[in-house]
């Protein structure tokens, strides 16, 4: 039946992954510009879990409840989500290239928050902008596309994406032309930037659930994600109604997509290479890859947004360390790997 | 005959205008013998050409919204757009410059080289002299004396040099005798994690009134940073310019941490017409100083903000502000202490 | 599931029209094929057997005529439905991924799964008996980007096998393979109708018509030329008329027959 060997070797593949997460939000909790012990860490967990009161200074559990620890769930959530769309997009346009972006959900959320920011508003609205214009974006790309008749289906997708995309990206640039140099414009530079620093709670408790109702489709179709990597007529006759299932697809994707990028800005590389990273570890086989993208998604996001907030006394944007970082390790596991992508 | 009868006229005519003035980029302009419209470059220049001669301005590098334009006499409130032309971003069209008939573009800020290479390029293209100034708030009297001197408005110049210059010293005596320097955080943007490092144009305010920034370690410019960061840094009082930061701060369990939101000790800059503090960074922000003195220093700022805040627009926009427009300026929530 | 009675009729195709939205390529065409049948549809390239192919499996809207299958009109069927009918080996087939080829031939199983399950045991277990039934068991673990074109192909005719199909669909299951393979391929189109599968392939080589066939469709521009038992069927002058060059019938011992090309 099952090749054993291969069967150990995968299992230890998402053990290291999963342990190696564990380690690391241990690390990314116990590290931070403000010194909070280990000791400290563990009386409040201790504490919370108990319910008992703790005698720790309030900075202490404003630090490790309120900012450090939103933080760093906001990281998991944001890189498995990124992660997760990127290998359901990869798969169904059968393409290694393809990244989260390639409908537009990104470009489209830029333009919102940047509207939102022109327009001198507060942060929930420019959040929210930036969800609705994700989402604003992606539906009409898939709109116009699936009304391109007597073209390949996913050419059509892939093309309006691109062409929508180029589009709000000028306006995003007109927008950017216009805005008060002194004012609006740092403020539209930094949120494209993309970045993790002013998580607070509210921002996890809204994106943590968008999330996860765009993952839970995916999980439940996980098999069935497998035949869209077939050429189109095939799946249909192995009994898949392919037009059904990529819509599915596109909307779950999306939602997780525009809810990370609407609380973290655009943090690119995520969704591009992690899936590809973990296609060269498991297979395409999309019911073991999910799970390990989304954990090797949620680890390196978390490693990296890490290093941006402790490494110096200013924020690094998480986008210049995602690329300089990924791309080495990336071409590393691409040489040492044997099984094709 | 004819011809060279014009020529000699033109030469003649080309000389006599050409006494030449260093600028403070040290490249030399020739101003025409009489400069009747002047082109302003960005708002810290328009300032300053409109307080000397405003009728010699030919527009705004933005067109003034209504309560802007409640601040100024309405003939000059008016006056037509014609965008910025250096500095970050142009959105001038410099034919249209050419075609406000203007004898002299200014531009008042940084003097550095890219800029002047900047300037000299657009000066001969447009063969229109384009002089740079120093922007920086203490350089103001002798920016506001040059500008003078090569607009040939010496006598309005140097009574507003004057009266800068006073102010700027009874600052200086009043910080000397400050005991107690708190703290200070200035927090940008609507999540209030962008402010300005040691030495960068965004906290000079805060520079010249002697104050300890709280981001001081940061490299100079603008910078973003964590939360834990101000947390570390616990500031005593916090500067903003952004409405939306100064609202939320309150109801925010993080920033409830930190000691000036505890104490109250949060405060929002006022930005009509132009900006106090930071942006834009020109002479305007010498209410910045006279406001941000008082809230940190308030023993030694026993001073009455209404009559600064007068007696400047009364100078620099040529309008005496009624009770009901200081009262707005100063009674919007988070300008002064309660 | 394959038909039980050797006499009932699997697929009746009446006076189908058949093209891409817009354009009508063929029209006319009707035959019935009963359970355990093996039909083979002969024509050039272009005229239009994967288009009839792909009209019958449903994934192209007929232009007119009717299609049953099992009795049952083809429209009214689910996907899944046509899909527990008909297995359908396509010609040719560029693989994007590395799955295995034992996850390639599951996916034959989908159109038995509930929409959220994946496969089971009992799916693994059929599977892996339809690979040892075709000869490439060992290949299981192999990803599908590193066989062969000819145990690429086998694979693909397992795939639509692990639908547990009455109606075997393959356009052109020769194409691209080397001789031993191409007999191997026929070997099993024989077997399978032999169980019961009834089978429908496009083929341009006579010779396999006169192999495995008890009936032959010749098909050009879209038009059923003929339709009937090789023998009556393949004729010099009807092949003429299909691909128009001469060949010569020729016949062997045991009944049988086989082309020839009579070149000049």
């Amino acid at each position: 039946m099952r090749n054993e060997r291969t069967l150990n070797t995968r299992a230890l593949t998402y053990l290291l992954a999963a342990g190696a997460l564990v380690a690391l939000t241990a690390l990314a909790f116990a590290v931070g510009r403000y010194p909070v012990s280990i000791g400290e860490i563990l009386s409040l967990m201790a504490s919370k879990i108990t319910g008992s009161a703790n005698t720790l200074p309030a900075n202490v559990e404003t630090v490790v409840m309120q900012v450090r620890g939103p933080r760093v769930l906001a990281a998991l959530v944001v890189g498995a989500a990124l992660a997760a769309a990127g290998t359901a997009y990869q798969g169904m346009f059968r393409n290694p290239l393809v990244s989260p972006d390639i409908l537009g959900v990104s470009t489209g959320a830029a333009l919102g928050a940047v509207l939102a920011i022109f327009f001198s508003q507060g942060i929930l609205v420019i959040q929210v902008f930036a969800f609705a214009g994700g989402l604003a974006a992606v539906g009409l790309v898939y709109w116009i596309g699936s009304r391109l008749r007597g073209h390949d289906p996913l050419l059509a997708l892939v093309l309006t994406g691109v062409v929508i995309g180029t589009l709000l990206g000028s306006v995003i640039a007109l927008l950017k032309y216009l805005a008060d140099p002194y004012n609006q414009l740092p403020a539209i530079t930094y949120w494209l930037l993309g970045s993790l620093a002013a998580i607070a709670p509210r921002d996890l408790g809204a994106a943590a659930p968008l999330a996860l109702a765009g993952l839970a489709p995916m999980l439940l179709l996980r098999w069935r994600m497998n035949l869209l990597a077939l050429p189109d007529d095939e799946a249909r006759a192995l009994g898949v109604d392919t037009r059904k299932l990529r819509t599915l697809v596109v909307a779950a994707a999306t939602l997780m997509t525009a809810a990370a990028v609407a609380v973290s800005g655009i943090i690119g590389w995520v969704g591009l290479l992690i899936p590809h990273a973990a296609r060269l570890l498991v297979g395409p086989d999309f019911g073991r890859l999910l799970p390990l993208a989304m954990l090797l998604g949620a680890a390196f996001l978390l490693g990296v947004d890490t290093l941006c907030r402790t490494v110096a006394t200013i924020e690094v944007p998480p986008g210049v360390l995602t690329a300089l970082i990924g791309t080495p390790f990336f071409l590393w596991l691409f040489a040492l790997a044997r099984r094709s992508w | 005959m004819r011809l060279s009868l014009f020529l000699l006229i033109f030469i003649s005519g080309y000389c006599i205008g050409q006494t030449a003035v260093t600028d403070a980029s040290g490249r030399e302009i020739r101003p025409p013998a009489k400069v009747e419209r002047v082109y302003a470059a960005g708002p810290p220049a328009s300032l300053l050409v409109f307080a000397i001669a405003p009728d010699k301005l030919t527009g705004w590098t933005r067109a003034m919204r209504p309560n802007e334009a409640e601040f100024f006499p309405e003939r000059y409130a008016n006056l037509p757009e014609l965008g910025r032309l250096t500095g970050r971003g142009n959105t001038a069209n410099v034919e249209v410059v050419l075609n406000a008939k203007t004898d002299l573009i200014v531009d008042v800020g940084s003097t550095g080289p890219t800029l002047a290479s900047l300037a000299s390029q657009v000066q001969e293209q447009t063969r229109i002299p384009y002089a740079l100034f120093d922007g920086r708030i203490e350089s103001t009297p002798a920016t506001l004396r040059a500008l003078g001197r090569l607009m040939g408005n010496e006598r309005e110049a140097e009574r507003l040099a004057a009266w800068y210059e006073d102010e700027l010293s009874q600052l200086r005596q009043r910080i000397a005798k400050v005991t107690v320097h708190p703290l200070v955080y200035y927090g940008r943007s609507a999540s209030g994690l962008q402010t300005g490092g040691k030495g960068s144009i965004n906290v000079e305010a805060l520079e010249v009134l002697g104050a300890r920034n709280a981001a001081a370690e940061a490299r100079p410019g603008l910078v973003t940073v964590s939360f834990e960061q101000v947390l570390l840094w616990n500031p005593e009082v916090i500067l903003t310019t952004d409405p939306n930061f100064w609202s939320s701060v309150w109801a925010d369990p993080r920033w409830r941490a930190v000691r000036a939101v505890e104490q109250k000790r949060v405060y929002l800059s006022p930005h009509l017409p132009f900006g106090w503090f930071d942006f834009p960074p020109g002479a305007n922000r010498l209410l910045g100083l006279w406001w941000a003195g008082k809230l940190l220093y308030p023993q030694a700022f026993d001073v009455e903000l209404r009559a600064k805040v007068s007696e400047f627009h009364r100078l620099f926009y040529r309008r005496e502000p009624t009770a009901a427009q200081l009262d707005a300026l100063l009674g919007e929530p988070g300008v002064l202490p309660k | 599931m394959p038909a039980e009675s050797k006499n009932l009729v699997v697929l009746k195709v009446e006076s189908l029209a058949f093209g891409f939205p817009g354009r009508t390529i063929g029209r006319d065409v009707s035959f019935s094929l009963a359970a355990g049948e093996a039909m083979c549809v002969l024509g050039p390239n272009g005229g239009g057997k994967t288009t009839l192919f792909r009209t019958i499996l449903g994934l192209l809207e007929p232009h007119g005529g009717s299609i049953a299958l099992d009795g049952v009109p083809l429209g009214s069927l689910s996907r899944s439905e046509v899909a527990r009918r008909i297995g359908y080996v396509p010609q040719g087939h560029s693989a994007y991924f590395a799955f295995t080829v034992l996850d390639f031939v599951l996916m034959g199983r989908t159109a038995h799964l509930g929409v959220f399950s994946a496969p089971g045991r009992k799916d693994r277990e059929l599977a892996a008996r339809v690979l040892d039934s075709l000869g490439i068991a060992h290949l299981a673990q192999r990803p599908v980007t590193e066989i062969s074109g000819g145990e690429r192909q086998l694979a693909l005719v397992a795939r639509a096998l692990a639908q547990e199909p009455g109606l075997l669909v393959l356009d052109e299951p020769t194409a691209s393979l080397d001789f031993g393979n191409q007999v191997r391929v026929l070997e099993k189109i024989l077997a399978l109708a032999a169980s019961g599968i009834s089978i429908l392939f496009a083929t341009h080589d006579p010779d396999h018509a006169f192999l495995t066939s008890q009936r032959v469709l010749l098909l050009a521009e879209g038009r059923a030329l003929e339709i009937g038992a090789p023998a009556e069927v393949i004729r010099p002058d009807s092949l003429q008329r299909l691909y128009g060059v001469s060949v010569e019938v020729l016949p062997l011992a045991g009944g049988r027959h086989t082309c020839l090309p009579a070149l000049r």
